[in-house]
């Protein structure tokens, strides 16, 4: 499985400027990557020392953040010679980090972060359908062929994630590669993860993949407008089955945020 | 707890304004004290300062910091109107809670030579309650000014004899609001849909009726409840409609995890 630039990973090493919850943004931006596969299953993690002068945070707070990782199961310290911190991205653990995200996140949240995603897919698409070389539309060929393939979810996640990041680049685009790279690390895990029955996994893989391949034949054909439009309106599709996701998240542990007040 | 999967629309609605009935409980208070210091002003003959404002503080930072963790209001005030002070033309005093910190005090730009002038005698949360005499509430709105957060904002007029003095306000961000009341309307058969004035979506329960957006359809017929919708329901005292219909197919595509039988 070929990964993301190095500026992808180096972006996710890069120092965090907030000052307030910072074990809680390490932890975060760990956790975003590693869900993302920017960080693959069973990679060792740069010593404890290392990762905080990296991150520019004390080792205080990367051991919080750590010790955060541990509990959702998406890190394992080894103690000894050979010892360290690893990366665990088994799929119950994504699945379950992904199932707690979308229980948490409001209708509105995931509204927004569909418009921001249609806005900037959108963009790309139409620029793309100007800008886009035989090789580059080759090479988005390539990929959804390898997402038509891809078995089980997470591998289709990380490819998934790789279209739309691959549609910005030929749009020749840094800022919306950058903004998309932001996005699939948000998104992706929602999106992909096999929260719903098998039934309709298998049914959103294969609209996701008819999609995409009708965009990159707008893309071919210089049809800008076509490109974009397509590409909006599977986001919006899919961030209505998150929300759908949501409200049965909702419904199934009732008062979980609180129960409603009741009736006077 | 058990929730009930059918309840009229009024029993929702009670649901709903109950939330904000609290709040609006909580600013009465906050009014009381504004006006029980403006008394004690007139009374020894002088004009209102900023000094007098300030003393409001305790019971603001009080009631943000009883809030607490599940908070439903992030930010409360009182907002001055303009030239009744006698030290400054314009005053904010405006709180706001910090995630594990202690609530914060809001700066905005009070200076209308300023690009960035916060003019909070045209925003609505003021301008209205000014004009009406009545309690209101705006949103939800992007906030872009004071918190950027997306927002409804919840303002009673302070009046003393006639003279209006500003408004007592208080924000509850658009997602604890819904995280508040979700729950109980995730559960329902119905399709329920809260709209304010301008016909936005506050709340729902539906996918298709995403919150934010504008619902432009004509409410449902309320002559035959028993077809499709029931009668268009206006929540007491607030600038808000609630509308219920059973769920078309397409309201909810997923087939819900539990498998509550239908």
């Amino acid at each position: 499985m070929s990964r993301l630039s190095g500026a992808a990973r180096h972006a996710v090493f890069a120092p965090l400027d907030d000052g307030a919850g910072r074990s809680e943004a390490v932890a975060r931006r760990l956790g975003r990557a590693i869900a993302l596969g920017l960080i693959a299953d069973g990679e060792q993690l740069p010593t404890e020392s290392e990762l905080a002068t990296a991150l520019n945070v004390s080792t205080v707070t990367l051991r919080e953040a750590l010790s955060s990782l541990r509990r959702q199961g998406l890190v394992e310290t080894r103690r000894g010679r050979g010892g360290g911190s690893f990366v665990r991205a088994s799929a119950d653990a994504l699945t379950e980090r992904a199932r707690r995200r979308l229980r948490e996140m409001g209708t509105t949240d995931l509204r927004e972060l569909g418009d921001f995603h249609a806005a900037i897919a959108g963009a790309a698409a139409r620029l793309a359908a100007d800008r886009a070389s035989a090789d580059n539309i080759a090479r988005l060929r390539e990929i959804v062929d390898r997402l038509a393939a891809a078995r089980p979810a997470h591998a289709r996640r990380r490819i998934g994630g790789r279209y739309y990041i691959e549609v910005a680049a030929a749009a020749q685009s840094v800022r919306l590669t950058t903004q998309e790279i932001d996005l699939q690390s948000e998104l992706g895990e929602l999106l992909w993860s096999p929260m719903r029955p098998a039934l309709d996994q298998e049914k959103l893989h294969e609209r996701t993949v008819h999609n995409h391949r009708a965009v990159i034949d707008a893309v071919e054909r210089r049809a800008g407008d076509a490109a974009r439009a397509l590409t909006e309106r599977h986001i919006e599709a899919g961030v209505q089955r998150l929300i759908e996701l949501h409200f049965d998240l909702v419904e199934r542990d009732g008062g979980g945020a609180g129960d409603p007040p009741a009736p006077p | 707890m058990t929730l009930p999967r059918r309840a009229e629309p009024a029993r929702v609605a009670g649901w709903i304004a109950a939330v904000v009935e609290d709040v609006f409980a909580s600013l009465e208070e906050v009014r009381a004290r504004m006006l029980g210091c403006h008394r004690a002003v007139m009374d020894r003959g002088e004009r209102l300062t900023s000094d007098d404002i300030a003393q409001l503080r305790p019971e603001l930072l009080e009631r943000l910091r009883r809030e607490g963790e599940g908070e439903v209001v992030v930010g409360m005030g009182m907002i001055v109107t303009p030239g009744l002070l006698a030290d400054e033309p314009r005053r904010l005093e405006w709180w706001h809670t910090v995630p594990g910190r202690d609530p914060a005090f809001l700066n905005v730009d009070l200076d209308p030579e300023s690009i960035g002038f916060y003019d909070y005698a045209e925003a609505e949360w003021f301008a209205v309650p000014r004009r009406t005499g009545a309690r209101h509430v705006v949103g939800p709105y992007v906030d872009y000014g004071g918190t950027d957060r997306y927002m409804l904002t919840l303002t009673l007029p302070v009046r003393a004899e006639g003279e209006f003095l500003g408004v007592v306000g208080a924000d509850v961000p658009v997602s604890r609001f819904e995280a508040l009341l979700l729950p109980g309307l995730a559960a329902l058969d119905d399709e329920v849909i809260l709209i304010n004035a301008e016909r936005r979506i506050i709340l729902s329960n539906s996918a298709r009726r995403l919150t934010g957006s504008l619902l432009r359809e004509p409410d449902p017929a309320g002559s035959r409840p028993e077809a499709a919708g029931h009668a268009p329901y206006d929540l007491p005292n607030l600038p808000w409609r609630l509308l219920m219909s059973a769920r078309s197919k397409a309201g909810r595509a997923a087939p819900p995890i539990s498998s509550a039988p239908a």
